[in-house]
C-alpha cells in the first residue's frame, strides 16, 4: 500500500511538471506576450526602446531556457512572479481568489449532487410512468441551458423583479444563492443522468429481483442495494466534473462580477498573463491528481471487488 | 434640484466594468484607473472644462521663461498626503522627475504627456523649478492631466511592477483608498482634513460624500438592472442601445467628451494597397458618417468634423473635407486603375482590394462600427473584414502594415499636444512610421512630422493653434484617416445623485457630488 502511494505521488509530480511545460511551451508559441499587450497598447504612448527595457526588467529577453529553469526555480520556492496586467504579485491574486472559487465551487458541487439525487430518485420512484418520463427528461433539459443565460435570468428575476436578494452588496449569505444554484444546475444534469441510468441498469440485475423476492419493498431495495452499486459510475464522473466546475465558474464569476480563479483565468487569457496562466495550471492540474486520487481511494469502499485490484496493481 | 442645498453624508455606489490595472499615475489613461486616480490624487494645476484655461490647485502660481524651457510653480502651503507627509517641492520634484525620466530600476515608464523633461530644482520648500531640453509649451497644461496626479514620495520608491494594489497609492485628494478586494471591488473614504480643491471651485473643504464604493461589474445587463433596480447609484459605460431604457425609467444619462483625437479609422500607407492617395480618398467618400452615428450611436456621440474633437484645443472645422459620395468613390477608384471584377471585389494585377481591421475593445461598439463601415465600402467594390483575434495576435498584426492596413486609433487630451501623441513615430505612432513601432517600417511623412514637432515645441500659444489647424488639414488632405465620431464616455446615474462633475477628458469627479434624500 506504502508504494502504491509512492507510486501516486511520483505520477502526480510527473503530470504536474508536464502540465507546466506544455504550458510554458505553448504560451511562448503563442503570438504576442504579456509584455506586448500590455505595454505596446497606444494607450501607453511608450516608444520602441522603452519597451526594450521593459522586456529586460521583467526578464522577458532571456533565453527560452532560462526563462523555464528561473519559472520552476521559483515556483518550488512558492513565488509565482507578478502579474505583468494587474500589477501586483501572483501570489496576491492567488490568496485573494482561490479561497472564494473553492467556497463557490465546493458549495456548487454540494447542492449539485443534493439536486441530482432527488431528481433521480423523483425520476425513480414517481407514481406514475408519464411523471417518471417527464422527470427523467429534465436533465437533458438542464444541460442545454446556456449558464452564462441562466445567471443573468436568475439575477433579472430574483434580485432586479422580485428584489428578494441583492446583487450589489449582498451580505455573505445573500452573496452565495444565485451563484451556487446557476454553478449547480448544469452540473446536477449529468450527474442526475447518469444516476438515473444507472440505478435504472442495477434494478434489472438479478440480485434485485431476489430481493424483491424475498418480500423486500421497492423503496427498500433501492435504499440497501441499487444505491450502492449505481453509485460508482456517478463517483468515477467527479474527477471530470471538476473541469466543469472550473469552467463554470470562469461564467458565474463574470456574471455575478465576484472575484475568483475563473474570473483571473478568463482575464489572464485574454492578457497572456503567463506568470498567472502557470500558476493556474498548476493548481488546476494539483486539483485533478488530488481528486482523482481520492476516487480511487474511496471506491474501493463501495466496491470490495475493486480493492484487490489494486492489491494486485501495487 | 440643482438649486437645494448639498446634503453631506452617504456612499456613492459606483459601479464599474473592468478592474483597474497599474495606478501609477502615468497610467491614468485606462478608463477604470483615471475614475479611481481622479478621486485620490490632486494635481499641480486645475484645466477648467469649459474653458480649458490652466488654473491654480496645489500650485498658488507659475511662471514660465520666454521659450517655454523652464517652469517655476509657487505650492500652495499645508497641503499633505494622506500618510501625512507634506506636498511640498521635494515631492513635487520627486514626481515629476519619475514622470519625465521614468526609473528603470524600479521599472517606471515615462509619462506620455511629459516631453523633453530634463531635470527638476527645489528652490524652497514652496518652489519648484523644472528644465527641459526643448521647447516643452504642452507642459503646464500637462501638470493637469490625471497622469500627473501627485503622490507620496513612498509610493516611487517601490516596485512599479506592484502598484496595482491600490492600498498603496497615497494621494492628497478629497478621498482616500480605505480597502479592496483586488479585482472586485475598492472602497474610498474622504478625507476630513481636506482643503485643497481648486481654487476657482465654489465647493471647498472636505468633499459631501462620506465614501465611495467601487464595484467591479463586466456585465453591461446587470449593472443597467442593479442601477434601475436601486442596487446601485452610478455606473460607467452604457451602451447606446441601452441608453432610451435607462433614461425612459427617469435615470440621467451622463455623457462627456474626451476632447482629444477622434474615434477615427486610420490608414497604414505602407500597405501598397492603400499607399495610393486616391484610394484613400475614395474610401473617405466612401464613408457614411451620418448613418453610422445614427445607426449605431446616439445622441451623445457626435459625428467626427476634423481629426480632433470639436471641443479640443485648435479645432478647425473640415467637414467639406469628409463629405459622403459614392460616385466619387467609385469614379477615383477607376482613376487608380481598381477595376471591379465578377465577385463585385475591385482588382489591380491580380490582387484583390481587401483590407482588414481588428475591432477595439475599449471602443464604445468598435465591432458593429467597423462592420457597417465594411457594408459601406462593399457598395464601392472594396472589401474590409473586420477581425476579432485575441489580444496578443491583435497586438501583433496591429504592428504590421501589411496584416492590418486600417486601424482605429483615438485619444483624449485636452491640449493640441494630443495630435502628436496619436502620429509621431516615437509616440503611438498610428500611421506605423519608420523609427516608430514596426522596426521593419520604411515608410514616413516628414512634412507630417515636422508639423507635429512644432505644436510640441511652439511656444507661442497663438502659432502653436494655428499649427494645429495646419495638422488637421494635412492629415485629410493626405487621406490617412478618416474621422467617424467623437468620443465620449457615457455614464448613468440615479436622479438623487446630483454635482456629478468631469474634467476636460470626461474623467468623472465626485468631489462636488452629493446625495439628495430618496
Amino acid at each position: 500500500m506504502t508504494r502504491a502511494v509512492a507510486n501516486r505521488i511520483g505520477q502526480a509530480l510527473i503530470v504536474l511538471l508536464l502540465a507546466f511545460t506544455a504550458s510554458f511551451l505553448l504560451l511562448q508559441a503563442l503570438p504576442g506576450d504579456a509584455i506586448l499587450i500590455k505595454y505596446q497598447n497606444p494607450e501607453m504612448g511608450l516608444s520602441p526602446e522603452q519597451i526594450a527595457e521593459i522586456r529586460i526588467l521583467y526578464g522577458a529577453d532571456a533565453p527560452l531556457w532560462a526563462q523555464y529553469g528561473n519559472t520552476i526555480w521559483n515556483f518550488l520556492q512558492g513565488s509565482f512572479g507578478y502579474s505583468v496586467q494587474a500589477g501586483v504579485p501572483v501570489n496576491t491574486l492567488l490568496a485573494t481568489n482561490l479561497p472564494p472559487t473553492l467556497r463557490l465551487a465546493a458549495l456548487g458541487l454540494l447542492v449539485a449532487v443534493v439536486l441530482a439525487f432527488c431528481l433521480a430518485f423523483a425520476a425513480t420512484l414517481a407514481p406514475f410512468r408519464w411523471l417518471r418520463n417527464l422527470l427523467a427528461t429534465l436533465p437533458a433539459l438542464m444541460i442545454s441551458v446556456p449558464v452564462f443565460w441562466l445567471g443573468i435570468m436568475l439575477i433579472q428575476i430574483f434580485s432586479f423583479r422580485l428584489r428578494l436578494v441583492p446583487i450589489i452588496n449582498p451580505n455573505e449569505f445573500q452573496a452565495l444563492i444565485l451563484p451556487v444554484l446557476t454553478l449547480a444546475l448544469p452540473i446536477a444534469a449529468p450527474l442526475a443522468q447518469i444516476l438515473i441510468r444507472s440505478l435504472d441498469e442495477v434494478e434489472a440485475q438479478p440480485f434485485v429481483s431476489v430481493a424483491r423476492a424475498k418480500g423486500a419493498t421497492r423503496r427498500g431495495v433501492l435504499w440497501r442495494h441499487v444505491l450502492r452499486n449505481a453509485l460508482l459510475p456517478v463517483l468515477t464522473i467527479a474527477g471530470l466534473l471538476f473541469g466543469e466546475l472550473l469552467a463554470g465558474a470562469v461564467v458565474t464569476e463574470t456574471v455575478f462580477g465576484i472575484n475568483g480563479l475563473g474570473r483571473i483565468t478568463e482575464q489572464a487569457v485574454s492578457n497572456q498573463d503567463t506568470a498567472v496562466l502557470q500558476a493556474i495550471v498548476i493548481l488546476a492540474a494539483l486539483g485533478f491528481v488530488i481528486i482523482n486520487l481520492a476516487v480511487d481511494l474511496i471506491a474501493p469502499l463501495i466496491d470490495p471487488r475493486l480493492n484487490r485490484k489494486l492489491g494486485a496493481d501495487a | 434640484m440643482a438649486q437645494e442645498a448639498p446634503v453631506q453624508g452617504g456612499t456613492l455606489v459606483y459601479l464599474e466594468q473592468q478592474p483597474h490595472t497599474n495606478l501609477y499615475p502615468p497610467a491614468g489613461g485606462f478608463y477604470p484607473n483615471s475614475g479611481i486616480l481622479n478621486q485620490i490624487t490632486d494635481k499641480l494645476t486645475w484645466q477648467n472644462p469649459e474653458t480649458l484655461e490652466i488654473e491654480p490647485w496645489i500650485a498658488e502660481s507659475w511662471e514660465i521663461n520666454a521659450d517655454a524651457t523652464q517652469y517655476t510653480f509657487k505650492l500652495r502651503q499645508g497641503v499633505t498626503f494622506s500618510d501625512g507627509t507634506p506636498l511640498d517641492a521635494e515631492a513635487v520634484a520627486k514626481n515629476f522627475d519619475v514622470f519625465g525620466l521614468g526609473d528603470k530600476e524600479l521599472g517606471y515608464p515615462i509619462a506620455e504627456a511629459i516631453n523633453n523633461y530634463d531635470h527638476s530644482e527645489v528652490v524652497d520648500p514652496q518652489t519648484v523649478k523644472f528644465f527641459f531640453k526643448a521647447p516643452a509649451p504642452g507642459f503646464l497644461q500637462a501638470t493637469s492631466v490625471i497622469g500627473s496626479g501627485l503622490v507620496a514620495t513612498s509610493v516611487l520608491a517601490q516596485p512599479y511592477n506592484e502598484l496595482g494594489d491600490a492600498t498603496k497609492i497615497i494621494g492628497s485628494g478629497a478621498f482616500v483608498v480605505e480597502s479592496e478586494v483586488l479585482g472586485q471591488s475598492l472602497n474610498l473614504k474622504a478625507r476630513e482634513d481636506y482643503a485643497w480643491g481648486p481654487v476657482n471651485l465654489e465647493h471647498q473643504g472636505r468633499a459631501y460624500l462620506d465614501a465611495i464604493q467601487y464595484i467591479v461589474t463586466p456585465e453591461d445587463s446587470v449593472r443597467i438592472g442593479a442601477l434601475l433596480a436601486g442596487q446601485a447609484d452610478f455606473i460607467r459605460q452604457i451602451q447606446a442601445y441601452d441608453e432610451p431604457q435607462v433614461e425612459a425609467q427617469g435615470y440621467l444619462i451622463h455623457s462627456a467628451s474626451t476632447r482629444g483625437v477622434n474615434n477615427n479609422a486610420v490608414f497604414r500607407p505602407e500597405n501598397p494597397l492603400v499607399s495610393d492617395l486616391r484610394v484613400r480618398q475614395a474610401l473617405t467618400a466612401a464613408t457614411n458618417t451620418d448613418e453610422i452615428v445614427q445607426t449605431i450611436y446616439s445622441a451623445h456621440y457626435p459625428k467626427a468634423s476634423s481629426v480632433i474633437a470639436a471641443t479640443a484645443l485648435g479645432y478647425v472645422d473640415l467637414h467639406d473635407k469628409l463629405a459622403f459620395d459614392q460616385d466619387r468613390a467609385k469614379a477615383m477608384l477607376d482613376e487608380a486603375g481598381w477595376v471591379q471584377g465578377a465577385d463585385g471585389i475591385r482588382e489591380k494585377d491580380g490582387q484583390k482590394l481587401e483590407l482588414s481591421v481588428y475591432e477595439s475593445l475599449p471602443q464604445p461598439q468598435s465591432r458593429a462600427m467597423f462592420q457597417l463601415l465594411s457594408q459601406q465600402w462593399a457598395q464601392v467594390g472594396v472589401k474590409l473584414n473586420v477581425l476579432a483575434g485575441d489580444a496578443g495576435s491583435a497586438a501583433v498584426d496591429r504592428l504590421d502594415p501589411l496584416k492590418t492596413p486600417v486601424v482605429s486609433a483615438m485619444v483624449g487630451r485636452a491640449d493640441p499636444d494630443v495630435i502628436k501623441s496619436n502620429f509621431y513615430p516615437t509616440n503611438r505612432d498610428a500611421l506605423l512610421q519608420k523609427g516608430g513601432l514596426n522596426a521593419a517600417a520604411t515608410w514616413e511623412d516628414p512634412a507630417l512630422n515636422e508639423l507635429l514637432l512644432a505644436i510640441a515645441s511652439e511656444p507661442d500659444n497663438a502659432k502653436r493653434l494655428e499649427l494645429t489647424g495646419e495638422a488637421q488639414v494635412y492629415l485629410l488632405d493626405q487621406a490617412y484617416v478618416i474621422p467617424i465620431f467623437e468620443e465620449p464616455q457615457v455614464f448613468a446615474g440615479a436622479p438623487y445623485v446630483n454635482g456629478i462633475s468631469f474634467d476636460a477628458v470626461a474623467r468623472p469627479s465626485f468631489y462636488n457630488t452629493w446625495l439628495a434624500p430618496r
